[in-house]
């Protein structure tokens, strides 16, 4: 009877259909949530980034070297000198806060009421400066770094998220909210939200400008400190982790350099992108395409949108 | 109280802008600067409040004192938070993209343990228009009520001396007439006020006294009712000299100007 078997056979086929969808959707959902979880990490980095342009008109090429630095101060307190997490990360991100506080006074502030890009450039040399200092001390190897944070992984049934990224992305979230309702809530913020917009405005109503601008990149070496904790704790530690402060470009860029909510974005929409193109694109055989597509995404997005997806408009008096 | 001694100052090392100025501010007076384009008002205003360094200009002669004491080299914000001087910049200093609410909270920074909800009630008496855009963003509002919430956002800093600098830019005569009577308003609740300056027929109607800058000099100083009947005054900065024999005196007219100088 080969009609009956060509139902048959047609069921079967549904069944077959039915289980690669389920596959396929399981596939994105995994490649969406890892992507979402380091994204949030990025976009801590994008913060970063936007507030410290925000306030200076610099864009701090150094985020990576700041990373790596507060990892490794992170590091000596909490592997060197065994503190308990919850001593060794305040101490540690104090450290680093200080340490961006030491460069800022070092290198910004003279370079205060002069051009953005000679500060910019500055941070460039910043960046070679403070990777040869680490690698001076700390050495080229890899340190091994493991945090013991408590397992949340979630495994429903064919998802699974492991408990470094979810913490991680906990962390970033938490954070970069911490950050929001410091600018947004306080007096502080308020004030460094008006020194952002112009220097010589603050100052004239009463604004230290240098003192703010050393708060926002204490800030921000701290906040870069959270990312590059949480990254090592993906891995090892060593000075070439610098590299992923390289990502933090295309978030911005993306997001749009002076947009909060844009870094949020950005960093998400890199994040996810690196991930489909992982599970996606690189199976075909490109292998390390994951690299390099955010940069082919920035290029996109730039090209439409030279301000960005969510770049201020500038108001215009008409 | 505050008294600017001889006081010269060079942007950049090489470009002179004041050679010599020397001028006084008496208390509860309402003084008016005037002179044209690149006289030097606003950067007497600036070396006065302590931002030259910004501007990468520097002291080269002379001395600031504000009652007595030396000022010179103390920078804005100790000028404002202990010598009591608010300087509103020129093109109305507001933060464009902060609220006009957020915009006063930010003048109040510097003050600690303020009262800043009192302080902004009586900014607002001041200027009632300001009220009713406390959520808009100043970038949106027109220029009139930018100038407003700039001198709005000075008195949140609890001026003793307020230095304004050309409040009138830009805006329409009849707003211009509005602001100047608060300005007056604001020098007879008892802060004293130096006012730069284009608009002089305007400005020497609500002042005290007047000085007369050019090319970073004092040319002329009197009774502001003086100055305005002044001839050369009338002539150069009331636009209002004999029009009719004016075609044959403009040869002389260069003439007369340099005896000035």
């Amino acid at each position: 009877m080969p009609e009956v078997q060509a139902d048959s056979e047609g069921a079967v086929s549904t069944l077959n259909l039915k289980q690669s969808c389920g596959q396929l959707m399981t596939d994105l959902l995994q490649a969406l949530g890892s992507g979402i979880l380091v994204g949030l990490v990025y976009s801590l980095l994008g913060l970063c980034i936007v507030i410290v342009y925000k306030a200076s008109e610099a864009f701090n090429f150094a985020v990576g070297e700041f990373m790596v630095t507060g990892s490794f101060l992170f590091y000596i307190f909490f592997f060197d000198l065994q503190f308990p997490f919850l001593i060794a990360l305040p101490l540690g991100l104090a450290a680093a806060a200080a340490a961006g506080a030491v460069i800022e006074t070092l290198t910004i502030r003279p370079l205060i009421g002069r051009s953005p890009i000679a500060m910019t450039i500055i941070t460039l040399g910043l960046a070679f400066f403070i990777r040869a200092c680490l690698q001076l001390i700390f050495g080229s190897h890899s340190y091994s770094f493991f945090l013991e944070l408590p397992d949340i992984s979630i495994d429903a049934g064919e998802l699974l998220f492991l408990s470094d990224p979810l913490w991680a992305g906990i962390m970033a979230l938490l954070t970069f909210f911490i950050v929001m309702f410091f600018l947004f809530r306080t007096k502080w913020g308020l004030a460094i939200r008006a020194t952002s917009e112009n220097q010589a405005k603050a100052m004239a109503f009463g604004i230290n400008a240098k003192m703010i601008l050393l708060v926002v990149w204490a800030a921000s070496s701290a906040c870069i400190a959270v990312a590059g904790i949480m990254i090592s704790n993906f891995g090892a530690l060593s000075t070439m982790s610098s590299i992923v402060g390289l990502r933090a470009i295309p978030v911005v860029l993306i997001g749009g350099m002076d947009s909060i909510g844009g870094a949020l974005a950005g960093g998400i929409i890199v994040g996810i992108c690196e991930s489909l193109v992982g599970t996606y694109i690189e199976p075909l055989g490109f292998t390390g395409f994951k690299e390099v597509a955010p940069y082919i995404l920035l290029l996109i997005v730039v090209l439409i949108r030279p301000y960005g997806l969510f770049g201020t408009v500038r108001i215009e008096r008409v | 109280m505050l008294a600017v001694e001889n006081l010269r100052v060079v942007y950049h090392d090489v470009i002179s802008v004041l050679n010599g100025i020397s001028i006084s501010l008496e208390k509860g007076e309402l003084l008016v600067i005037i002179g044209a384009n690149g006289a030097g008002k606003t950067t007497l205003l600036r070396t006065v409040a302590g931002m030259i360094d910004f501007y990468d200009g520097e002291i080269i002669e002379g001395d600031i004192t504000l009652d007595g004491l030396s000022i010179k080299g103390v920078d804005t914000v100790g000028i404002m938070k202990h010598h009591g001087l608010t300087y509103v910049m020129e093109d109305r200093p507001v933060f464009w993209y902060l609220t006009i609410d957020e915009n006063l909270r930010a003048a109040a920074f510097s003050g600690r343990g303020r009262n800043v909800k009192a302080d902004m009630e009586k900014a607002y008496q001041y200027f009632p228009p300001l009220r009713g855009l406390a959520k808009k963003k100043a970038g949106y509002a027109s220029g009139g009520e930018q100038q407003m919430l700039a001198i709005a956002m000075a008195l949140m800093t609890q001026p003793g001396i307020l230095l304004l600098d050309e409040p009138s830019l830009g805006l329409a005569p009849l707003i211009t007439e509005g602001l100047f009577a608060i300005i007056k308003r604001l020098n007879e609740s008892g802060i004293s006020v130096m006012l730069v300056e284009q608009n002089a027929s305007a400005a020497l109607e609500i002042g005290s006294r007047g000085y007369v800058m050019e090319l970073g000099r004092i040319v002329l100083e009197g009774k502001a009712s003086e100055l305005a009947a002044n001839k050369d005054v009338r002539e150069f900065y009331l636009g209002s000299g004999e029009k009719a024999r004016r075609s044959y005196r403009d040869a002389k007219r260069y003439k007369r100007r340099k005896r000035w100088l």
